[in-house]
C-alpha cells in the first residue's frame, strides 16, 4: 500500500530524517513507535509533502507521490490526522465535518456527516457549536471523524493517545483496530502509548533520532526486553503481564 | 602553528577582500577629481552614489544587522535637510541683525537673507569650515533625536505593524514640512547657505569630494560596527529576538540604540545633500528616492553586508542616474506616443526589487558570518594558551 | 448633511475597501500588499477614463474597476506572491515583493496618464471626479450610494464566507493551511480567491476616495500609510475588523479635521493626516491587536452561533 525506500527528510535545510525504510501492508495497522525527536511526526509530514524530501522514494498503490502537493495526496485518499491544530478551531463541528468531506459533493458530504455522529455520538451534541469550545478528547474524536470523512484508503494517525483520559484512549485504541477490521483502511499510526498500540498493531517500526533501528512483527517488538525498556519506557514487569494476559486471551480463543 | 597561519591568511584575505577595493576606487575617484575640472553629469552621478551609499549603509544598519524594517528612512534624511535648511542658516543671521525668526524662511526674506550669510560665509575660510561641520552636528543630532522619537511608541511592535509605523512617520514628517511654512519655507524652496562658496569654481568637485569622505568614513564605521559586541547583539537580535534576551541583552535599548545611530547617518547625508543643492523643499523628499530607492539598493547588493550594500548602490544609482540624463536619447520613441520615458525611473526601481527577490535572494554579496571575536583577538588567546602549554 | 459629513461617509467608504482589502490578502497569504496603493489608483483611473471617453455617472464602470483590480491582483498572485508562499518567504520579503510590484504599477499609472494626455486631451493627473457626480435626496449621490456599496460588498463577503462551501473553506484555510490542505482543500485556489476580491476591492475603494479627493497618479502612494493605518486598527485579524478600522480612520481624519479647524482656523487641514495616525498608535498602545482585541467578534459569532443553533 505506502512504500518508503531510502527515505531523507526535515525543515528548510536541517535533515531529520535518514535512509528510511518503511512499509506499510494493506488492510492492516503498522505502528511507528519511538521516544521524543525520533522524527516521527516528520515522517508523516514528509509523506503529505508538508517536510521536505531531500531524496529517497515514497510510493503509495506503486506510484510515486514524492512532492506532490497536499490535497492532491487527500484526493488519492489519504487521510491525516495531525497530532496538534487537527480540527478548525474557529468553524463549527458541522463545518468542520463538512471541510473534511470537502472533495464530496455537497449532499453526500451531509449524509456522511450524520453518519459520523451516529459513529461518535458525542459529536452530535456539540453539532453548531465552535470546534474551538470542545474539550481535548471531544476534540480527537472530531479529529478522527474528520479523517474518516474523507473515505480513506490509507490513515495517516499522529499520536492519537495524546491528552485523552486513559480510558478514552482505550476506546480511541478500540475504534482504530475497529478501522482495520470493519472497514478494511490501511492505517499508518505514530504512538507515544506504545504498549497499547503495539498491542493492537500488525507491523512495527521503532525509531530512534531519525533512523529505523527496529522493523518487524508488532508482537515480536514488545517481546524486545531490552529495546523496549530503553526506548519506549515499558517495564520487563509489564510486558510479562502484557504477555500473560495475551497468552490467556489465545487461550480462551 | 598551522591555525595561527590559517588565521593571519584569513586576516589578510579579509582586508583585502573588503576595504581595500573600496580604497582604491576613492583614491582613482579623488586623483579623477583632482586631475580634471570634472563633467558636471559624471559630478551627479558621484553626488547620487555618495549620498545614496551614506543612506543606504545606514539603512542597512536599522534593517540589515538589527531587523528594524526601516520603512520610514525618509523620516531621517527629512531632518537632516529641515535641520540643515533651517537652523544654522539662522543662527548666522541672528549675528549678521538679519531677520532670523519665522520670516527667514518666509519666500519674500529668504532670497535675500541668504545670499548675505553666503558672502559672508566666502569672506572666511575658518567660518565656512565651521558653518558646514557645525550643519553636520546638526544634521546629526536631529537625526538622532528624530530616531528616538519614532523607536518611543513602535519600537516593541510586531515586524509588519512597526515597518508600517515608520512609514507612515516619514511621510506625516513630510507634510509638517510642507505645510509648516516658518521652518523650511513650506511648499517653496528654501535656500541653504553654501559653506563650499569659498571655492567658487570648483565648488562643485569639492564637495563630491567631501560627500565622498563622508561616505567613506560611514563606510569604515559601520564596518567596525559590524564586528563590534553592539553589532553582534543587533544581530542576535535580528535572528532570534526571544533568545537575545535570554541571553542577556536588552532587544528594545539595542533596537533604540540602532536605530538612534541609523537616523543620525542618514540625517548627515540629508544634510550634505541640501547643502549641495543649495536650496531644501519639503516636496522634495519624497518616500520613493529616500526609502524606496535605498530598500532597492540594499536588495541588490545583499541585506547584511555592508560591502555588498556599497556595491549595491555602486551598480543600481549609476544605471539609475543613466537612465534619468540619458532618457529622451535612448527612449524617444515613447515620447512618441507621449509618453514621458522619465517615469521608467520607476519601472526600474520595481524591476530590480521583484528580480533580485525571485531571482537573488541574498543579492550580490551574501552576508559573511562574522566571528564571534576579530581575529587579532582570537589568535592572541591563542598565543596565551600557547605560551601557558610551553611552559 | 453637513458637506465635511458628505466627504467623510465618501472617503470612508474607500478606506474601508482598501483596508479590508490589505485584510483580506494578509490572513490568506500573510502579505502586506503594499500595491493597494496602486491598484486603488488604477482603480480610480479606470472609472475617470469610463466617464471621460463614454459619459454617464462613475458608478456604472465600477463592475470594471472591480474587475481590472481583480486582474491585477491575479497578476500578482501568478508573477510574484505564489512563488515566495511556495518558498515559505519570511513575511517581510513577502511585503518587499508587493512594493516592486506596486512601483512597477505606478510608472504604469504615471504612463497611462501621460497616454490620456497625449491621445484624449485630457487633464488626468488633477481630477476632481465629483463633477461628475449628480444629486440624490438634495445631497451628493455618493455619499449615499458609496457607504451603501461598502455595506453590500460587506454583507456579500460574509454570505460568502459563512453559507457558501468555498468560503468556509477559506476560512478553513485561513485557520489551518496544513489540516485544510489535508482535507484536500486546494490553498492555491484558495490565495487567488483572496487576490482577486483583494484586487477588486482596492480598485473600486481607490475610486471611492476619488470621488472625495483629488484624483491623481500618486494618490494610492499618499494614502497608503492609512490604508495600512485602517487594517492595523482593524486587527489585521478578521476582514469585518479590517473594513470598519478603515472607516474609522476616514470618518475621524474627517471630523478630527472639520473640529479643530473650527477651533483653531484651517491650517489644521495641512496637518489632517496626524489625526488617523494617532488614533492608530493609540489603539495599539492601548489594544495592541487591534480592534480585533475588543472581542466583539466574539459576541457577533456568539450571537450568529446561538441563531444558527435555533434553526436547526
Amino acid at each position: 500500500m505506502l512504500r518508503i525506500n531510502n527515505l531523507y527528510a526535515g525543515y528548510d535545510k536541517l535533515q531529520i530524517l535518514f535512509d528510511l525504510n518503511i512499509e506499510a501492508p494493506g488492510k492492516g495497522i503498522t505502528v511507528i513507535v519511538g521516544p521524543n525527536g525520533a522524527g516521527k511526526t516528520t515522517l508523516l509530514c514528509s509523506i503529505m509533502g508538508i517536510a521536505k524530501v531531500f531524496s529517497g522514494e515514497i510510493l503509495y498503490e506503486d506510484l510515486p507521490i514524492k512532492g506532490e502537493l497536499t490535497h492532491n495526496l487527500a484526493r488519492k485518499g489519504i487521510s491525516y490526522v495531525p497530532q496538534m491544530g487537527n480540527v478548525f478551531a474557529e468553524l463549527s463541528v458541522m463545518d468542520n465535518l463538512k471541510m473534511a468531506g470537502y472533495l464530496m459533493p455537497g449532499e453526500e458530504a451531509k449524509i456522511k456527516a450524520e453518519s459520523m455522529t451516529d459513529i461518535f455520538p458525542v459529536l452530535k451534541k456539540f453539532i453548531n457549536r465552535k470546534a474551538g469550545t470542545l474539550s481535548g478528547g471531544e476534540r480527537r474524536m472530531l479529529a478522527i471523524a474528520m479523517g474518516l470523512m474523507k473515505n480513506p484508503k490509507l490513515m495517516l494517525l499522529d499520536e492519537l493517545s495524546t491528552d485523552l483520559a486513559p480510558i478514552i484512549a482505550e476506546k480511541v485504541m478500540m475504534e482504530v483496530s475497529r478501522l482495520r477490521d470493519e472497514l478494511g483502511i490501511t492505517i499508518l499510526m505514530v504512538e507515544q502509548m506504545a504498549k497499547r498500540a503495539l498491542e493492537i498493531g500488525d507491523t512495527a517500526y521503532l525509531m530512534v533520532s531519525g533512523e529505523v533501528r527496529f522493523t518487524g512483527k508488532a508482537d515480536d517488538l514488545l517481546h524486545e526486553t531490552e529495546l523496549c525498556s530503553m526506548y519506549l519506557g515499558i517495564k520487563p514487569e509489564e510486558q510479562d503481564i502484557a504477555s500473560i494476559e495475551e497468552s490467556s486471551l489465545e487461550g480462551s480463543e | 602553528m598551522t591555525t595561527e597561519n590559517g588565521l593571519k591568511s584569513n586576516l589578510k584575505e579579509f582586508i583585502t577582500r573588503k576595504e581595500v577595493p573600496v580604497i582604491v576606487i576613492i583614491l582613482a575617484l579623488l586623483t579623477y577629481l583632482l586631475t580634471s575640472r570634472g563633467v558636471p553629469i559624471i559630478l551627479t552621478i558621484f553626488i547620487d552614489f555618495a549620498v545614496f551609499a551614506i543612506i543606504t549603509m545606514s539603512l542597512n544598519l536599522e534593517t540589515g544587522y538589527a531587523g528594524v524594517p526601516q520603512f520610514g528612512r525618509v523620516a531621517a534624511v527629512i531632518a537632516g535637510a529641515f535641520a540643515v535648511g533651517a537652523i544654522p542658516g539662522r543662527i548666522l543671521a541672528r549675528f549678521m541683525d538679519l531677520p532670523y525668526g519665522l520670516d527667514y524662511a518666509s519666500d519674500t526674506i529668504n532670497f535675500r537673507v541668504v545670499p548675505e550669510i553666503n558672502a559672508l560665509l566666502a569672506s572666511s575660510w575658518l567660518l565656512s569650515i565651521g558653518f558646514l561641520l557645525f550643519s553636520l552636528v546638526i544634521a546629526a543630532i536631529a537625526g538622532a533625536a528624530i530616531g528616538w522619537l519614532i523607536s518611543r511608541p513602535a519600537i516593541r511592535l510586531k515586524e509588519a505593524y512597526l515597518g508600517i509605523s515608520l512609514l507612515a512617520f516619514g511621510d506625516f514628517l513630510m507634510w509638517v514640512g510642507h505645510n509648516w511654512s516658518g521652518m523650511v519655507g513650506g511648499s517653496v524652496p528654501i535656500y541653504v547657505p553654501d559653506p563650499f562658496r569659498i571655492f567658487a569654481v570648483d565648488r562643485f568637485t569639492v564637495i563630491v569630494l567631501v560627500i565622498f569622505v563622508a561616505a567613506f568614513m560611514v563606510f569604515i564605521y559601520m564596518n567596525r560596527l559590524a564586528r563590534s559586541p553592539f553589532g553582534r547583539s543587533m544581530r542576535m537580535i535580528r535572528d532570534n529576538d526571544v533568545s537575545a534576551a535570554a541571553a542577556g541583552i536588552d532587544v528594545v535599548k539595542v533596537r533604540t540604540q540602532s536605530l538612534v545611530i541609523g537616523s543620525a547617518v542618514a540625517a548627515i547625508a540629508g544634510g550634505l545633500y541640501v547643502i549641495y543643492t543649495g536650496t531644501c523643499t519639503a516636496f522634495g523628499f519624497q518616500k520613493l528616492t529616500w526609502t524606496f530607492w535605498p530598500w532597492a539598493f540594499m536588495m541588490l547588493g545583499g541585506i547584511g553586508s555592508t560591502f555588498g550594500v556599497l556595491l549595491g548602490v555602486f551598480l543600481l544609482s549609476i544605471l539609475r542616474s543613466m537612465i534619468v540624463i540619458f532618457r529622451y536619447q535612448w527612449f524617444g520613441f515613447l515620447l512618441e506616443i507621449g509618453i514621458d520615458p522619465l517615469w521608467l525611473e520607476f519601472t526600474l526601481l520595481g524591476v530590480v526589487i521583484i528580480g533580485v527577490i525571485l531571482f537573488m535572494p541574498h543579492g550580490l554579496v551574501p552576508e559573511k558570518i562574522e566571528p564571534m571575536l576579530p581575529r587579532r583577538n582570537v589568535r592572541r588567546v591563542l598565543e596565551r594558551k600557547n605560551l601557558a602549554g610551553e611552559k | 448633511m453637513a458637506p465635511w459629513l458628505a466627504s467623510g461617509l465618501i472617503y470612508s467608504s474607500g478606506l474601508a475597501l482598501t483596508a479590508g482589502s490589505i485584510t483580506m490578502i494578509y490572513i490568506t497569504t500573510r502579505t502586506f500588499n503594499f500595491a493597494v496603493a496602486s491598484m486603488a489608483t488604477f482603480g480610480f483611473y479606470i472609472s475617470y477614463t469610463g466617464v471621460e471617453l463614454y459619459g454617464g455617472a462613475p458608478y456604472q464602470y465600477y463592475p470594471f474597476v472591480f474587475l481590472f483590480g481583480s486582474f491585477l491582483g491575479i497578476i500578482c498572485y501568478f508573477g510574484l506572491n505564489r512563488h515566495l508562499l511556495r518558498r515559505k518567504a519570511a513575511e517581510i520579503t513577502l511585503m518587499m515583493s508587493t512594493l516592486g510590484y506596486d512601483l512597477l504599477l505606478l510608472s504604469f499609472i504615471q504612463m497611462y496618464a501621460d497616454f490620456l494626455t497625449h491621445t484624449y486631451r485630457l487633464f488626468p493627473r488633477r481630477v476632481t471626479m465629483n463633477v461628475y457626480d449628480f444629486e440624490l435626496f438634495g445631497i451628493r449621490a455618493a455619499a449615499i450610494i458609496l457607504p451603501l456599496i461598502a455595506i453590500a460588498i460587506l454583507i456579500i463577503l460574509h454570505i460568502f464566507l459563512t453559507r457558501t462551501k468555498f468560503g468556509v473553506a477559506m476560512r478553513a484555510t485561513i485557520e489551518n493551511p496544513v489540516l485544510s490542505g489535508a482535507s484536500g482543500i486546494n490553498s492555491d485556489s484558495v490565495y487567488l480567491v483572496a487576490w482577486v476580491i483583494g484586487g477588486g476591492m482596492a480598485a473600486l475603494g481607490g475610486s471611492f476616495m476619488a470621488m472625495a479627493m483629488t484624483g491623481t497618479p500618486v494618490m494610492g502612494m499618499y494614502t497608503i500609510p492609512l490604508m495600512f493605518a485602517g487594517a492595523i486598527l482593524g486587527g489585521l485579524g478578521s476582514l469585518y475588523g479590517g473594513m470598519l478600522g478603515g472607516f474609522l480612520i476616514g470618518i475621524t481624519e474627517y471630523a478630527g479635521v472639520f473640529t479643530l479647524s473650527q477651533q483653531f482656523g484651517p491650517w489644521v487641514q495641512g496637518y489632517r493626516m496626524a489625526i488617523p495616525l494617532i488614533l492608530m498608535a493609540a489603539t495599539l498602545i492601548l489594544f495592541p491587536r487591534g480592534l480585533a482585541g475588543i472581542p466583539l467578534g466574539k459576541l457577533v459569532g456568539k450571537l450568529t452561533a446561538t441563531k444558527r443553533g435555533e434553526n436547526t
